[in-house]
């Protein structure tokens, strides 16, 4: 292959964690991997585990849910029931067969902008790793 | 083992009340080892009804699938009560409905039917291929015995009954406000042996045979249809807007659908199996469902459909619930 092949990143982050340590990582001029391709929702209690199946239907290579540390919930309690809903979501799809590098899961807060960098490099290295997305890939299954 | 004699008593009386709407069983069905499921209104139907392993089938989702159309003005709403008969893993379903809040208690009459287990209509059929006559069956220790046109037949439990059945955790009713006959012996043990069997192949293996399985799929959405617990009055698979899986038949589709199915009944799944039983084209389904359940029971130790006062699962949580797998 001449060239790099370069993951597609979806990354659910919640508006007053994630989406804002993602902020203070830019403002900060830090650099971190471009492939992810952020979608800012209230809260990791918002993303329907449904969210990240059609997310990989429709061309991501993996999928990032990232929220609040545990306690820290701005709705106090979205992220304890996002914490069990992706625990079994995860499990799900490593057992019919979809690699477990394609899903991640984050708590960043809004202060740690390193952090989220941190998440982004190991998510994008994991994910170039298993390569591209083609089991269940709307554009790319075998009709 | 279940009292015919007190059944039909049971039923009878039942069926007379002033506040009881009907009271749904089994009855024989109309040919081989088939039942169906009886609706009765009047006491003289209660001799039709039956319980034997034929009665493989769950009524409760006849609980939630009742039409409710608007009541006109000047007439009051039919507010009088069902009873069913559940079997023990049944039985599960209405605690799990309870615990959902999708009936109201006083709304049911449960009817308790101890269990030794039913079978496996693939597994009779072609034990005893075309019989077109009526079968009855009963429990006979160790055996069960087939009552064939051509004469009496035993069969060891092993080679008939259902495979939920020999693994059965709660042969009784977890919740019954008559039940019938003496509560029988929990044998069953689950190991989640089939699970188990999956998790040890690796990722690309287990992607060949789920995708193998899906691509036979026909979105027929029995498995839906007969599924206790799928009772949402507007559901995901029929919207259009947002059109959450497309109604296409592919390896695409059909992946997203089964995720979807079994992901909407995680933590809720009581394992009566009929998703696989219905399932045309013989999608191992439970063996996607009993994930779920093996993981539930491991990681949050919740039994679904056996403590009426619980909570659901996905509706509530524990600070410390675990999270090694989140960065």
């Amino acid at each position: 292959m001449s060239e790099q092949f370069e993951p597609n990143v979806v990354a659910f982050l919640c508006n007053w964690c994630t989406y804002a340590g993602a902020d203070l990582a830019g403002t900060s001029r830090m650099h971190y991997e471009p492939n992810v391709n952020i979608i800012r929702v209230m809260c990791s209690g918002r993303v329907n585990p449904l969210f990240v199946v059609n997310a990989l239907q429709q061309g991501a290579d993996s999928v990032l849910v990232s929220g609040c540390h545990p306690g820290d919930c701005h709705y106090m309690e979205g992220n304890y029931y996002a914490r069990r809903r992706f625990t079994l979501m995860k499990e799900l799809l490593d057992y019919v067969g979809v690699d477990p590098q394609r899903f991640h899961m984050s708590w960043v807060s809004a202060s740690e902008g390193n952090k989220w960098k941190d998440v982004v490099g190991e998510v994008v290295k994991e994910t170039k790793e298993v390569g591209s997305f083609e089991q269940f890939q709307r554009d790319k299954i075998n009709w | 083992m279940a009292d015919l004699e007190k059944l039909i008593t049971v039923a009878k009386e039942t069926v007379s009340r002033d506040d009881v709407k009907h009271l749904i069983g089994w009855r024989q069905g109309t040919y081989g080892f088939r039942v169906s499921p009886h609706f009765i209104t009047e006491p003289e139907e209660a001799d039709k009804l039956i319980f034997s392993p034929l009665c493989n089938s769950n009524l409760v989702n006849y609980l939630t699938w009742v039409e409710k159309l608007p009541v006109p003005r000047g007439q009051e709403a039919d507010t009088r009560k069902v009873a069913l008969m559940v079997k023990g893993c049944d039985s599960r379903a209405v605690v799990q409905l309870l615990i959902e809040q999708g009936i109201k208690r006083e709304d049911v009459i449960v009817i308790g039917c101890p269990c030794e287990g039913v079978i496996d209509l693939a597994k009779a059929e072609e034990m005893f291929p075309n019989v077109l006559e009526q079968v009855e069956a009963r429990w006979d220790g160790e055996k069960i015995v087939f009552k064939l046109p051509d004469g009496e037949k035993a069969v060891p439990r092993e080679d008939v009954l259902a495979d939920k059945c020999l693994r059965c955790r709660y042969p009784n009713p977890v919740l019954s406000d008559v039940l019938l006959g003496d509560e029988v012996k929990t044998e069953g043990n689950d190991d989640y042996a089939d699970v188990d069997g999956m998790e040890e192949k690796t990722t690309k293996e287990r992607w060949a045979f789920w995708e193998e399985q899906f691509s036979s799929c026909i979105r027929c959405y029995s498995c839906r249809n007969v599924c206790p617990m799928c009772y949402c009055e507007d559901c995901i698979l029929d919207r259009l807007n947002p059109t959450w899986i497309n109604r296409s038949n592919n390896i695409s589709e059909n992946t997203a659908f089964h995720l979807a199915r079994a992901f909407h009944l995680a933590g809720r799944c009581i394992e009566c199996g009929e998703c696989e039983r219905v399932c045309p084209v013989n999608i191992p389904i439970m063996t996607l469902n009993r994930k779920l359940t093996k993981e539930v029971r491991e990681k949050f130790d919740y039994d679904p459909g056996t403590d009426p006062d619980s909570k659901p699962l996905q509706a509530s949580y524990l600070p410390n619930d675990q999270e090694n797998f989140i960065l």
